[in-house]
């Protein structure tokens, strides 16, 4: 009887705990890649800079 | 014959003297500036100055352009991108130039 009630109490908790519904929003997700690319690159390019002006001090 | 050959490496010498100007001693004596466009811009025309802002920019472009080339975009965005990081890496008391074109001692 104790063996059950430890089983059902946590199982209880749980059904009683209120459902958290996620509904998919009715317009589609899109997400811009462009925007993510040109970030990337930019990065990228941020980086090859920094080389840039260790590599040719002379020149900053 | 010694003597000839000294004379001579010393001529040879003397193109690069004529360079030794070199650039953080031009933004030193506020010479040469940095741009937003990413190259170094005359602040005071002296004959040396403008050789070597001439001698810099040639090589800036080149390696603008590798760098432009190898990610897909433009000499002008990478030059742009270099300019602004130019500038904020600009100690004070030097020049910089404003996007408005004014020169500004930073």
């Amino acid at each position: 009887m104790k063996r059950l009630a430890l089983v059902l109490g946590p199982l209880m908790l749980v059904a009683c705990s209120p459902r958290v519904a996620l509904e998919a929003p009715k317009e589609p997700i899109t997400i811009n890649l462009n925007v993510k690319i040109e970030h990337e690159i930019r990065v990228k390019v941020d980086k090859d800079l920094d080389a840039l002006f260790e590599k040719e001090s002379e020149l900053f | 014959m010694k003597k000839t050959l000294w004379t001579l490496a010393a001529a040879l010498m003397l193109p690069l003297a004529a360079f030794a100007l070199n650039l953080d001693d031009a933004k030193g004596q506020g010479l040469l500036g940095e741009q937003p466009d990413g190259f170094l811009g005359v602040v005071q025309a002296t004959p040396e100055a403008v050789a070597l802002a001439q001698d810099i920019n040639q090589k800036r472009r080149d390696a603008y352009l590798q760098i432009a080339r190898k990610n897909g975009i433009s000499l002008e965005q990478v030059a742009n991108l270099a300019g602004q990081k130019a500038i904020e890496r600009t100690p004070k008391g030097q020049y910089i130039k404003t996007p408005e074109g004014q020169w500004v001692r930073k």
